[in-house]
């Protein structure tokens, strides 16, 4: 008898129990086990890992909650198990399977979610393509927003407890925004400087707060230092790329020469710093004091004590 | 089209029983469609339905499947009438890969994949405010247009572009291939002819783009698409990494890496051009330790950009 057909069967049979079903129970009911007791029990076990692994909600239970020591037995809730109906349109379900075919996403596939939602039978249409980093910790953290509960993670070797209220991919990096319980306030989190994310709470332990919609964009706006705007002269040669990069209304002054300067909001000092270095010798931070101070000092440790 | 396992065939199984069940026999070949299956598996996989059910295993307690006149027939899977739950891989994998094509430029904000999205996630738990959310940098629409209808009409392309590794423009033509999203930023993938290689280039530092006439022939297999490709005469350099640096050797491909004590890492990369690597040693600072190449790199260019503030240029203060 094929693997297949055994599996098919045992999940009928957890799913159409009124009550939990022993180990016992399930071997008479379900062929296709070996009879013998530890290769039955080696097979079975294979099983129910295979489909806790596929996302099939087995439950363990007791037979009768009303003695101590009544025997352990399995069943399926069916609306534990259910995918309930989004009711999509023939269009919307094409246009899903249009962007999980446009997009490569390491780690993550969403070809049995399309089968789940009912299959789409339109060939997936080429064209731009995105390519989004994965992060082992992305499925815990998802189920963690999706059944709001609290999460705890290791960063930067202090250990956090946070209340996960969204995910967002942004410059190339994953990033988990929520409630930090130890620094009492909203916090943003890299996924790729996380250790040993766990659920931490039940389900339903918080509400998440409607989005703001003004999440900050560039490096630099990502922190919680006091806010200063910084001007920085970028040379008519690569003013382009630097106003396409931040955007025209950066733009603080135009000169004749093809100097353009740029207007930035730093709460993030090394970030800033990195993104004038990026132009070499090719740009210059004017003011304010305090970032031109320190740019400069950091050039001279890095040059080292010959400088004139 | 190769066999896949039981999991597989089970995972599918499942999408497909409760579909077909629901409908009054629905035609082999949108089945075979919809679920990735060839007619041949498709009745493989229901001989194996054929024999399934529930204890005793009576005609009344098992499954009906059958192909009928080119029409699939699944009955008495009552069990089975709902789809299983989306595991959160799927969940995250289906909202992530929809949010990303809405951030795609010229993808309708109210279109199909917007309400269809704002379904699933009503169905996940996840809210219609974007719990998931995805931010591509937004790239230059007109050069984006342009270069995504070559792509498609197969037209090369002129380009002046600006090598920010070597720090210098240059006009080249370009077969474009694919123009594709990836670590945060836009890339044309195509043939350059200048280069007479394969080569990737940042959209944001394309600076004027027109299509020519002449048409190409795109090839048949393309590589996966990859930001910096190292060539085996790159000269190397060797690094010592603080903690706080050792995103670089994430970021970038290594030849090796290795653990040093206290957190620090050794890592070798391939340098394609010297800018490149000032820009990188300017940024890490003390964090960054050259230990085998030219160990001067850093200093060099750090005075360079010295020079810069030490020119007596005036200083604007017109921010207070």
């Amino acid at each position: 008898m094929e693997r297949l057909e055994r599996l098919i069967n045992l999940v009928a049979a957890l799913l159409a129990a009124d009550r939990p079903l022993t180990r016992d129970e399930l071997a008479e009911r379900v062929p296709g086990y070996p009879p013998d007791g530890p290769a039955f029990h080696r097979a079975f076990e294979r099983d129910k890992d295979a489909l806790r692994t596929m996302g099939i909600p087995i439950a363990t239970e007791k037979v009768d909650p009303t003695v101590a020591d009544s025997p352990e037995g399995y069943r399926v809730h069916r609306e534990q198990y259910e995918l309930p109906d989004p009711d999509l349109d023939a269009d919307e379900l094409a246009a899903l399977h249009l962007a999980v075919s446009a997009v490569r996403m390491d780690g993550g596939d969403a070809t049995a979610a399309i089968w789940k939602l009912g299959g789409d039978a339109q060939a997936a249409a080429e064209g731009a393509e995105v390519a989004l980093a994965g992060s082992e910790h992305l499925p815990v953290l998802f189920r963690a927003v999706t059944e709001r509960r609290p999460v705890g993670f290791g960063y930067r070797d202090a250990a956090r407890l946070v209340d996960p209220w969204r995910l967002t991919f942004r410059t190339g990096r994953w990033h988990l925004i929520g409630y930090d319980h130890d620094r009492g306030e909203e916090r943003q989190f890299r996924l790729d400087r996380m250790d040993g994310v766990t659920l931490a709470g039940e389900a339903g332990a918080f509400e998440r707060p409607a989005a703001t919609g003004a999440d900050p964009a560039f490096p630099w706006q990502y922190g919680d230092e006091p806010e200063v705007e910084a001007r920085l002269a970028v040379d008519a040669g690569h003013a382009d790329w630097a106003v396409r990069y931040v955007g025209p209304e950066a733009v603080a002054e135009r000169r004749d020469d093809g100097t353009t300067v740029l207007g930035l909001l730093v709460r993030n000092r090394d970030a800033f710093r990195s993104f004038a270095l990026g132009f070499l010798d090719h740009a210059e931070v004017l003011s304010p004091p305090e970032l031109r101070d320190d740019l400069v000092a950091w050039l001279e440790a890095i040059a080292g004590g010959q400088v004139a | 089209m190769p066999r896949i396992g039981a999991d597989d065939r089970l995972r599918r199984l499942l999408a497909l029983i409760p579909w077909v069940a629901a409908r009054e026999g629905p035609a082999v070949e949108e089945v075979c469609a919809r679920f990735d299956v060839t007619e041949q598996q498709l009745a493989e996989e229901l001989e194996v339905l054929f024999m399934c059910g529930l204890h005793p295993f009576s005609p009344d307690m098992l499954i009906e499947a059958d192909i009928a006149d080119g029409r699939v027939w699944i009955r008495y899977a009552d069990f089975f009438s709902r789809p299983l739950r989306l595991t959160a891989a799927e969940g995250l994998a289906l909202v992530a890969s929809g949010a990303a094509l809405l951030a795609v430029p010229g993808t309708e904000a109210e279109g199909p994949l917007a309400r269809g999205l704002a379904k699933v996630a009503a169905v996940l738990g996840l809210g219609a405010d974007g719990a998931v959310e995805v931010d591509l940098p937004p790239p230059p629409a007109a050069i984006l247009d342009v270069l995504q209808r070559a792509a498609a009409d197969h037209h090369r392309v002129e380009i002046d572009y600006y090598a920010y590794g070597k720090d210098e423009r240059t006009t080249r033509t370009i077969e474009p291939w694919l123009v594709f999203s990836a670590m945060g930023q836009w890339y044309v993938q195509g043939w350059c002819l200048r280069a007479g290689g394969e080569r990737s280039f940042r959209l944001d530092r394309v600076e004027r783009a027109q299509v020519l006439d002449e048409t190409f022939r795109p090839p048949r297999h393309r590589a996966e698409p990859r930001v910096y490709r190292p060539r085996p005469d790159d000269p190397s350099v060797t690094l010592d990494l603080d903690p706080a640096a050792a995103w670089v050797a994430e970021q970038y491909p290594t030849e090796s890496v290795d653990r040093l004590p206290g957190g620090r890492l050794r890592v070798r990369l391939r340098v394609s051009e010297l800018p490149w690597l000032e820009r990188l040693l300017l940024r890490l600072g003390p964090a960054a330790v050259i230990v085998d190449g030219d160990r001067d790199v850093a200093a060099v260019a750090a005075r360079r950009v010295l020079q810069r503030y030490r020119s007596g240029r005036p200083v604007v203060s017109d921010a207070s």
